[in-house]
């Protein structure tokens, strides 16, 4: 075990591990929200967050004809290209999420069928886009064209703060925000809870339970394709199976912090982004997943509801 | 039993016997086509250095077919994803195909090692294009592939030392970091890389492990930031070494950046981007092919895989696959269409390179003599060849 590296590197660990746990925050929405209206797991999100990373490629490369000859941007038009890159993203995992909805989930939900159905279904429908995208890509990793140049923004104290990460660390936690306030603030968030916690209920106070569960899938691929875009500045790299990985890491993350419960996967993913920094540098990077289920596993037999399942009941989705 | 049944029962015998022999030497006669395989990582996050590799089996294979041949050679493409999970059951689906004669591969070692049991059990020959881990010719090792397993080019204890003469080459005080995906070739190559780091007097390095698949390389750029160290060698494929060394450069990383041949592959200069990519130093045993190749072998390249020569140096592996592709069908041409005559021809013959060398196996499949290991920089967004280290 290396414990120097802590002291002499603790704030960029400590940044790095903020700005990967706010990216995993993002992607367990896309599970938790599903996971609150439908007591479903929504296998098909990491490749939904998956599309994302692709439209944020296919767009700068294809739409902006930007190559990686190009210079970085900079000033309005960075941010313009920034944000349109945000909203394609966005809108590609979004139109995915209700896809995936109708063709995984729906017919299925309508017929009567047993989870597990719909579970298998999702399950397939997962595999089928990766294995899509992997003979439309031949497999190969796709690079993004740099339009953010990664130069130091400011500093603190003897830490520099990169702009991309900056970037990840404020979006991500203004999403998630925004995400909150609509769940707990407005009529559909109010009809996506009330789904929530019970469907039948909901179904004789007149909520259309349809458009309720599709509004879920597209939030939760609306904030998922925020994340991939996120992820795409930082490390510029996509691959048919980026969302594995991630996936389960944001997954465990849902869990951790207590899966249907918003907030709870916010702390969830804030844990293990920070967790997987630290432990990757002081124990190792082969141990990062060991330690990171042990302590999953951990938390769970003494909280089953997860970390902080309990205590924020009242904001479950 | 009389006299007449006696007599019967040796005329029906003797006919069994020569209707038998005659089936049997008409089925020998028979024989028009054989199979060969061409395994490796075809789909995946490998793909590319499958399909690199592919190409030169496809040109021997093309100059082969243009000589008009007696015995028509199908290839067969086994994708094993370059990873010993996917193998397994792989090499056992092709070991119960019985016009398979031999196996071009595995390109990967773990891959290679996961293939074994199926294709002992089946006698079925390998020679490899591009298994680099010493153990696999080890006759101590437990994982060796004795008797059926050759390959053509030489194993990691060769390319070990090379990999970290070529990176520390003209660095002063160097301070070494070896990084490792904890996979079957590259902790192989590692354990290759501490004697010739003792030898060379270079104390004080630092080994770690990032698993294969890993994306995020930040908290590693921080240990290896807090090294203080000035060579970084890692020990992996290029889907991740290209992440790496954009996550190097991106974290402030100014020193030399040195892989093995895993990182041979266009795929690492695109990951990584080309001004992350500039001036890391590589290591094969693989020579460019336009340097190698005479004309026929040329013409051959560009009809077989529609690609101009210009193209060809791009790609890893292809002179070696070449070469192991040849090897089976120099035997082929000879006359061995069966699993153990194929077998024995490997072991007993004499081969043409492209290179112009002579490749003869020993009994445990490594080449005789070995073979020099490539030494390559990446200039202006290209892998160039620099020179045999």
């Amino acid at each position: 075990m290396n414990f120097s590296v802590v002291t002499s590197q603790f704030w960029p660990l400590l940044i790095n591990g903020l700005a990967v746990g706010l990216i995993y925050v993002l992607i367990s929405l896309g599970y938790t929200m599903v996971y609150g209206v439908l007591r479903l797991i929504n296998f098909a999100n990491s490749e939904i967050f998956m599309v994302g990373t692709f439209a944020t490629v296919i767009v700068t490369r294809d739409v902006f004809h930007y190559t990686s000859a190009h210079d970085a941007l900079h000033g309005w038009k960075l941010i313009a290209s920034l944000l349109l890159l945000l909203i394609a993203s966005m809108l590609f995992s979004g139109v995915t999420a209700v896809l995936v909805e109708l063709v995984a989930y729906r017919r299925l939900r309508s017929k009567g069928t047993n989870r597990l159905a719909s579970l298998i279904s999702a399950i397939g429908t997962s595999i089928m886009i990766s294995e899509g995208v992997r003979i439309l890509t031949k497999s190969a990793p796709v690079p993004t064209p740099r339009l953010l140049s990664k130069f130091n923004l400011f500093t603190i104290g003897s830490v520099a703060i990169r702009i991309d990460t900056f970037m990840v660390i404020i979006a991500a936690a203004l999403i998630f925000f925004l995400v909150d306030r609509f769940v707990t603030k407005t009529l559909l968030g109010k009809a996506i809870r009330a789904v929530s916690m019970s469907e039948e209920t909901s179904k004789l106070m007149g909520i259309n339970l349809n458009r309720v569960i599709s509004a879920t899938f597209l939030i939760g691929g609306l904030v998922t394709g925020a994340a991939a875009f996120l992820y795409m500045q930082v490390y510029e790299n996509t691959v048919f199976n980026i969302g594995f990985n991630l996936g389960l890491a944001a997954f465990t993350a849902a869990v951790l912090g207590g899966i249907g419960n918003i907030r709870g996967a916010f702390y969830g993913g804030l844990t293990l982004g920070l967790f997987e920094q630290f432990a990757s540098a002081v124990i190792g990077g082969q141990w990062k997943a060991v330690t990171v289920f042990t302590v999953l596993v951990l938390v769970l037999l003494f909280r089953p509801n997860g970390l902080f399942g309990e205590a924020i009941q009242q904001s479950r989705v | 039993m009389n006299k007449n049944t006696k007599r019967i029962l040796a005329v029906v015998g003797a006919s069994a016997l020569t209707i038998g022999a005659l089936v049997s030497t008409s089925a020998q006669a028979a024989v028009t086509s054989v199979s060969l395989v061409f395994q490796g990582p075809l789909s995946g996050s490998d793909a590319l250095a499958g399909q690199d590799e592919l190409l030169g089996t496809l040109t021997a294979l093309q100059m082969y077919n243009d000589s008009k041949p007696a015995v028509k050679v199908t290839l067969v493409k086994a994708d094993d994803q370059g990873d010993p999970s996917v193998a397994g059951p792989v090499s056992q689906g092709i070991a119960t195909n019985k016009s398979v004669v031999g196996i071009i591969g595995s390109a990967y070692s773990g891959a290679t090692i996961a293939s074994f049991p199926a294709y002992k059990a089946a006698g079925i020959p390998m020679v490899s294009q591009s298994a680099t881990r010493a153990t696999l010719t080890d006759p101590k090792a437990s994982d060796n592939g004795f008797p059926i397993f050759h390959r053509v080019v030489p194993p990691d204890s060769v390319q070990g030392p090379a990999l970290v003469r070529w990176a520390t080459e003209g660095v002063s005080s160097p301070k070494v970091y070896v990084l490792d995906d904890l996979q079957t070739y590259s902790t192989g190559l590692v354990g290759f890389m501490a004697p010739q780091l003792a030898k060379q007097g270079i104390t004080g390095v630092v080994y770690s492990h990032q698993p294969k698949g890993t994306t995020d390389y930040t908290s590693e750029v921080s240990k290896i930031k807090a090294s203080g160290a000035n060579v970084v060698i890692y020990a992996g494929y290029y889907a991740e070494a290209g992440p790496l060394a954009k996550a190097l450069k991106d974290g402030g990383y100014k020193g030399v950046f040195a892989s093995g041949d895993g990182t041979v592959n266009a795929g690492f200069v695109t990951g990584a981007g080309a001004a992350a990519a500039e001036g890391a130093r590589l290591t094969a045993p693989d020579f460019p092919f336009s340097g190698v190749a005479n004309a026929a072998q040329k013409a051959a390249y560009t009809k077989a895989t529609g690609e101009p020569i210009s193209k060809a140096d791009s790609h890893t592996y292809v002179v070696s696959s070449f070469d192991a592709t040849n090897v089976f069908l120099t035997c082929i041409k000879a006359g061995k269409l069966t699993r153990p005559a194929i077998q024995n021809c490997i072991n007993s013959g004499t081969f043409d390179s492209m290179s112009g060398v002579k490749l003869k196996f020993g009994r445990y499949g490594d080449v005789v003599g070995g073979a020099p290991i490539g030494g390559f920089k990446v200039v202006g967004g290209v892998i160039t060849y620099v020179a045999a280290k």
